[in-house]
């Protein structure tokens, strides 16, 4: 009885947490907290996401692409796999990935265990196996055990891919100023950066870019008011294609998974692409490509403070 | 009756059995289905909830009230976790709702895609309603008339996105004509109105194209889809419950039967059971009533019936008897409490044998018992008390047995005289068997030497009826004579009428013999070399015999009647009286050495022995005491004791003397605050001479040595041999070192003086190590510890010489400790290791051995040489254990090589002659063998020549028990030691190792070539193998293959290396073979 009163109360206490203090606004702010997260996991997710033994000549680990104290990227225009081999594509983050509502730039995979076992079968990346990366593992008596602490049935593909994703959804930029600001400090964004705000709405950035991750939650043709790819003057690359590697549908051309602005003042270069090197370029091309209008710079250089205030904390990112 | 209710117990057990196992499957079956059924529920009531969520959210989005899409991030996501967990083909819960399945996730699956492109169109549409006030705003700056233009045009527009109809539609579009016909004159002007209709048009058709989405997204019948899954999901429900229903009815009805069944099992059980209870009870009454005890077992040996009697016969097995008891435990009961015997009174082994037998129990009783076996396989037992009989039978036995038995001898006769029966005694005494005496008449027995007066006289004092005595002076069958007292009396019946006589006789010739000893005894104490004293109670002298008198001049008559203490010597206490009285009082006896004065008052030890004699009320009557006198025996005994302190060769004092005196000097020293000298010398050469010469030399040799070293020190100084060719000089009270210095040059200037030894002359000289107490250390021990190592360190110095011990010896010392601490912990910490050097045969570039080698990686002091920590471990007795351990690994090793590849491969281990006293013998080589599976002949054991030369017939013995396992003996650094052919024709060795050092000087040094033909002819000779170590350059290979030397060890071919380095050698070494 008692135990249901307290629930009671802690209900009504963070259900009025949640009403009071949080301004309405298209973008939410991160949590704090993930009380749900199993911590065993995370643990043993972090030190498999860090290890080396997931590629096959032993020389990448997740962290070598998404390293995690410059923004959960390797700020590359496309990632080095196995034995120098470079890769396709701009690396995503890794931060906030567990709010994105599909995986990879072309949203192949639902789910971030999904996601994790990705690299690793890659040629072009770790170019492994399970079976490779297993017996590696098992030759480790410390790794043995700590999954035998946590699985019954100790290493399995399985099991290791639950690990990696509990520790990537513990990577969480909260307490940005901006979310400060959110939650109803005035004093957290300067009247520039608020300002910033504004142009980001009111030029319609916003409809895609929002909710917690500012972005990542829906997929967009790149080129919505003009020819992307036919004025960038390069050839069309597979991965150019987007959501089409997935579907084979003509419609799905060039429709990718609208990326997190979370972390973008701090992950150049960008776009799938790696096409421009600096957020203010990058502004400036979602306007012309995605807006159909050249936006002054005066009102670029507001959006790029305000995008500067979206940079949140963790306790291993040192941007 | 019994088989029956067996057969309904099986009956009984297995209805019962089945009918827990039906309700369980129904209960299992029951709770399994409704599981399934609940989770089944639960996604359909989530996905019905899901899909609601959706349709709002998707409503909002198309009319833009939702300003993000996490929350359909949500929904999604949870979706397709659903269709996973759902969509698996040919799941058991949802059986033949596969394609309703999939029809519904289909049609999900396409609202999915519609939603996708409509949060995109949705977001295209409000980027261009955020966008156009701003696009406005440009227009403004041109023109504002057509700004107001473009206002009311947006005022529209933006009504047509909220509620749109086609009227509107038809108004903005003329609205957007209008527009597109106004024209500016400046270009960029016209360029800011034609952004602003591009954006007005792609707005509209934007939001037509989201209204056309959101139609197609309204007109997916995936509502209906769901319907039928959920119809079929209800309607699959229902057959399965149906089905499940005239299971669960069919198998109650089949349980309800079953209990039925058992109900009526029961009862007829409890019916049968009543009737033989009946049976039973008047089967037991009729037995509980026999005179015998009765018991029965059934087939599986347990009691099953018995009687009160039978609890009687047995009363402690009161407690135990109950119908079940098995056989075993009553068997138990019984042992050591009935002793069972046969009819006949043969002992019989077992517990209850089978058939008739006698039983007797702890309490007397006799039973005559029968055990029979039954039809069933089990047992009756029947038990008579027989105790009566056999009472009665035994009183008769008793008495025939005390006449069987009786010291005297018997004899019955009738009245007649004819002898009717003899007891042995009489056939014992007399030479007659009992066959030959009966129907005799006694007068077989007759000596002569009896009147017929006499005879007449016995035979009418019978036949009146009396008792006649006497003595027979008799005749045995052998005719020799013998005394007997005789008693003779008549035997009467119940009538009183003389039926027999009975002559119960004793033979008297002991009694006779006995005053013969008393004779004897008197003359011992007379003649005895023994001093004998008896005293009285009061201890007053009784007696003494004439020993007595010898030895301590005092004739008899002046000593009786007086007290032992005029012998008194005066040189014991008055507590050593005390203590030997108490003990010839307590124990009867004392006995010890005591001093005693004569009559002419000289004193002198006697060994003493005092008996105390008591009456047979245990009170004293007399004391005996009887002595000798041991002067002479004192005399050999101090001998002795000299023999112990002193070296038989030369006379000195030996070791044990020597450390007494030292820590006596130590004492007075530390009392008189004078310093001590401690020399410790040892003879240069003594062994040359030992092993040239021989033993008897070498003994005279010493004793000159002893006489030169003793005319060197004063009467005060001690000279002591400390050992084989070892001497001390202790020197008490010297006021400077320099004395020692001084003693030392006489003796080291006296012993390199010639010694003349049967006519030869004999040239040695000592080294000498000098510690000065207290200044270098303060006990024994220590000193004479000290000394040796400076006497070591005088012999490095060159002989012929003395040396003081010093601090940085001290600091040796204490390293050595040091090392020998950690080499103690070293096999715990992993410390060593066996390095492993191949041994290859030239000729044809094959490895055929290895040499096993120990390491220490020291973990602070890195590696450590063998040749510093080896003697460590001999000392130390460490290499006890570090042998075995060397050994037992190099095996494994060994055997691992042999099972890769290397068949043939064989390996040599070294031993240290202190590894025989410290447990390394031929069992545990054995088991070393057995556990690796390895063959004797691939070991090789490397003794040192000081092994050799440390011949003794331990070591022989040792080697060759070793040598019997198979295994080969090889000598490692042959050469270098003083071993002679004699050694090597004693020691059974197999291999002779050439020595590094006559190797390295190969081919260019002649008397290293000669040395090394040398060796070889000689092993050639003794049949001996050999091996060359320390090869390091091809002219060597060269010189020692041509010299007939073609096993080759050394860095030319291998530095020794772990057995890790040395596989990797080992393959790549085979390739560069195979590859020649």
């Amino acid at each position: 009885m008692l135990n249901y009163l307290k629930l009671f109360v802690i209900f009504l206490y963070s259900a009025a947490i949640q009403c009071a203090d949080i301004r309405h606004e298209p973008i939410q702010p991160l949590p704090l907290h993930q009380p749900d997260l199993n911590l065993k996991l995370v643990d043993l997710g972090d030190r498999l996401f860090h290890d080396t033994r997931l590629s096959q000549d032993g020389t990448i680990s997740c962290a070598s692409c998404h390293v995690l104290s410059a923004g959960g990227t390797d700020r590359l225009p496309v990632s080095v796999g196995v034995g120098g081999i470079k890769g396709g594509i701009k690396a995503p983050t890794v931060y906030n990935s567990g709010f994105n509502f599909t995986q990879f730039w072309d949203g192949r995979a639902d789910t971030l265990e999904e996601q994790a076992a990705g690299p690793v079968h890659n040629p072009i990346e770790m170019n492994s196996n399970w079976h490779e990366v297993i017996a590696k593992l098992r030759r480790d008596p410390d790794m043995v055990m700590s999954f035998e602490a946590i699985f019954d049935d100790g290493i399995t593909p399985q099991n290791i891919v639950v690990s990696i994703a509990e520790f990537e959804r513990s990577l969480v930029t909260a307490n940005s100023r901006f979310d400060r600001w959110l939650k109803g400090d005035d004093s957290a964004l300067t009247d520039f950066e608020l300002s910033g705000y504004r142009l980001f709405k009111s030029y319609g950035c916003i409809s895609c870019h929002q909710g917690k991750n500012v972005g990542g939650n829906l997929f967009a043709y790149m080129g919505a008011m003009g020819d992307y790819f036919k004025e960038r003057k390069k050839e069309i690359t597979p991965a150019d294609l987007g959501r089409f590697n997935v579907t084979g549908k003509e419609e799905d051309k060039h429709f990718f998974k609208v990326p997190s602005l979370r972390l973008a003042a701090i992950n150049p270069p960008y776009f799938h692409d790696s096409s421009v090197e600096t957020l203010t370029e990058a502004v400036q091309v979602m306007g012309r490509y995605q807006l159909g209008r050249d936006i002054p710079a005066e009102d670029v250089k507001a959006m790029v403070a305000f995008l500067n205030t979206l940079v949140g904390e963790h306790r291993r990112l040192k941007p | 009756m019994k088989l029956k209710s067996t057969k309904y117990t099986r009956r009984l057990l297995l209805l019962l059995s089945l009918s827990i196992a039906l309700a369980l499957l129904l209960v299992i079956f029951w709770d399994d289905e409704s599981q399934i059924h609940s989770e089944v529920s639960n996604q359909l009531i989530e996905l019905k909830e899901l899909e609601a969520r959706l349709d709002r959210d998707v409503l909002r989005v198309t009319s833009f009230l939702l300003s993000h899409y996490d929350s359909l991030s949500v929904i999604s996501l949870r979706l397709k976790a659903l269709e996973k967990a759902m969509r698996v083909p040919g799941q058991r819960r949802y059986k033949t709702l596969d394609a309703s399945i999939a029809a519904y996730w289909d049609s999900m699956n396409e609202k999915l895609e519609v939603l996708e492109k409509i949060k995109f169109q949705a977001a295209v549409v409000r980027n261009g309603i955020h966008y156009l006030p701003l696009a406005a705003d440009s227009v403004k700056q041109i023109d504002i008339d057509v700004y107001r233009q473009v206002l009311a045009l947006l005022n529209e527009l933006y009504v047509y996105d909220l509620f749109y109809s086609d009227s509107q539609l038809v108004e903005i579009n003329k609205g957007v004509e209008r527009l597109e016909m106004i024209r500016f004159s400046d270009a960029e002007n016209q360029a800011v109105l034609n952004g602003m209709i591009f954006h007005i048009r792609a707005n509209l058709d934007d939001l037509s194209e989201l209204g056309e989405l959101k139609r197609r997204y309204l007109s997916i019948a995936s509502l209906e889809k769901f319907e039928q899954l959920h119809q079929r999901y209800e309607k699959h429900r229902f057959d399965e419950t149906r089905e499940k229903q005239i299971v669960i009815v069919t198998l109650s009805l089949v349980v309800f039967g079953l209990l039925l069944g058992l109900w009526y099992i029961v009862r007829s059980l409890h019916l049968a059971h009543h009737a033989l209870n009946q049976s039973w009870m008047r089967l037991h009454d009729a037995v509980d009533n026999l005179s015998e005890a009765f018991a029965l077992f059934d087939g599986d040996n347990r009691l099953v019936l018995f009687n009160r009697r039978y609890a009687e016969f047995y009363p402690w097995l009161k407690e135990k008897l109950k119908r079940g008891l098995s056989i075993d435990s009553l068997k138990t009961a019984n042992r050591n409490r009935v002793h069972y015997s046969e009819i006949t009174g043969k002992q019989l082994q077992g517990d209850l044998p089978e058939g008739r037998y006698l039983e007797k129990t702890q309490e007397g009783a006799w039973y005559l018992a029968s055990n029979k076996p039954t039809s069933e396989g089990g047992m009756v037992c029947v038990r008579t008390d027989i105790t009566d009989t056999k009472r009665n039978e035994r009183q008769l036995s008793k008495l025939s047995r005390a006449l069987e038995q009786s010291p005297a001898s018997v004899v019955i006769t009738s009245t007649d005289g004819t002898i009717e029966y003899v007891n042995p005694k009489f056939e014992a005494v007399s030479g007659y068997t009992a066959e030959e005496a009966i129907g005799q008449n006694p007068r077989i027995l007759k000596s002569g030497n009896k009147s017929t007066e006499e005879y007449r006289e016995m035979w009418n004092t019978l036949l009146e009826g009396r008792e006649w005595r006497g003595n027979f002076h008799n005749r045995r069958k052998d005719g020799s004579v013998y005394w007997e007292a005789a008693s003779i009396s008549p035997l009467r019946d119940d009538s009183g009428k003389i039926t027999h006589f009975i002559a119960v006789k004793e033979d008297v010739t002991a009694q006779k013999r006995a005053e013969d000893q008393l004779r004897m005894n008197a003359t011992v104490f007379d003649t005895t070399s023994e001093g004998i004293m008896v005293t009285d109670a009061d201890n007053l002298i009784k007696t003494v015999n004439p020993a007595f008198s010898r030895i301590t001049g005092y004739e008899a008559e002046e000593v009786i009647g007086r007290s032992p203490k005029i012998l008194s010597s005066g040189r014991h206490t008055e507590n050593f009286y005390e203590q030997l009285w108490s003990s010839v009082m307590q124990n009867g006896y004392w006995s010890g050495e005591i001093w005693n004065r004569k009559k002419d008052g000289s004193v002198f030890p006697e060994w003493l022995s005092i008996a105390a004699i008591k009456s047979d009320d245990g009170l004293v009557k007399e004391y005996v005491a009887v002595f000798s006198d041991i002067t002479k025996h004192k005399q050999d005994e101090e001998k002795i004791r000299y023999q112990a302190n002193f070296d038989a060769l030369t006379g000195l004092p030996n070791r044990s003397l020597l450390t007494d005196r030292l820590s006596q000097a130590i004492l007075s020293a530390n009392r008189e605050k004078w310093n001590l000298g401690l020399l410790f010398i040892d003879l240069d050469q003594f062994k040359v001479v030992n092993d040239t010469f021989g033993h008897v030399v070498g003994d005279e040799l010493l004793q000159q040595v002893a006489e030169r070293i003793r005319e060197c020190v004063r009467e005060a100084d001690t000279v002591a041999r400390f050992g084989g060719d070892e001497f001390v000089i202790l020197l008490q009270d010297i006021e400077d070192p320099d004395v020692a210095v001084a003693i030392s040059s006489k003796v080291i200037e006296a012993l390199t003086r010639s010694f003349k030894l049967y006519g030869r002359e004999i040239f040695i000289g000592a080294s000498i190590g000098i510690t000065i107490y207290p200044e270098d250390a303060g006990t024994a021990d220590t000193l004479l510890r000290n000394a040796d190592m400076a006497m070591y360190q005088a012999k490095e110095h060159g002989r012929n010489t003395y040396q003081f011990f010093t601090a940085s010896m001290q600091r040796q010392t204490i390293e050595r400790q040091q090392l020998e601490q950690d080499l103690r912990l070293a096999i715990e910490r992993h410390e060593l290791e066996v390095y492993y050097q191949p041994v290859v045969k030239a000729e044809t570039g094959k490895v055929s051995s290895l040499e096993a080698l120990l390491r220490w990686n020291h973990p602070k002091k890195g590696q450590i040489s063998p040749e510093v920590f080896i003697p460590i471990a001999e000392d130390s007795g460490l290499i006890g254990n570090i042998g075995k351990w060397v050994m037992k690994n190099a095996c494994i090793q060994l055997s691992h090589w042999r099972q890769y590849g290397h068949e043939q491969l064989t390996i040599a281990v070294n031993l240290s002659s202190r590894q025989r006293e410290l447990g390394f013998d031929a069992s545990y080589l054995q088991e070393v063998l057995n556990e690796t599976g390895l063959p004797a002949d691939s070991i090789t054991l490397e003794i040192t020549e000081s092994l050799l030369m440390r011949d003794t017939e331990e070591t022989v013995d040792w080697l060759g028990s070793l040598k019997r396992l198979g295994v080969k003996l090889s000598v490692d650094d042959f050469g270098t030691g003083y071993s002679s052919l004699s050694y090597l024709k004693r020691f059974p060795v197999n291999v002779l190792k050439i020595d590094r050092s006559f190797v390295h000087d190969l081919p260019d040094d002649p008397e290293s070539v000669s040395l090394v033909n040398t060796i070889i002819a000689m092993a050639k000779s003794l049949k001996l193998g050999l091996v060359a170590e320390g090869v390091e350059n091809q002219e060597q290979v060269d010189f020692l293959l041509s010299a007939g030397c073609d096993l080759l060890q050394g860095f030319h071919f291998g530095r020794p290396m772990p057995a890790a380095a040395l596989t990797n050698w080992l393959a790549g070494y085979r390739r560069e073979i195979g590859g020649r």
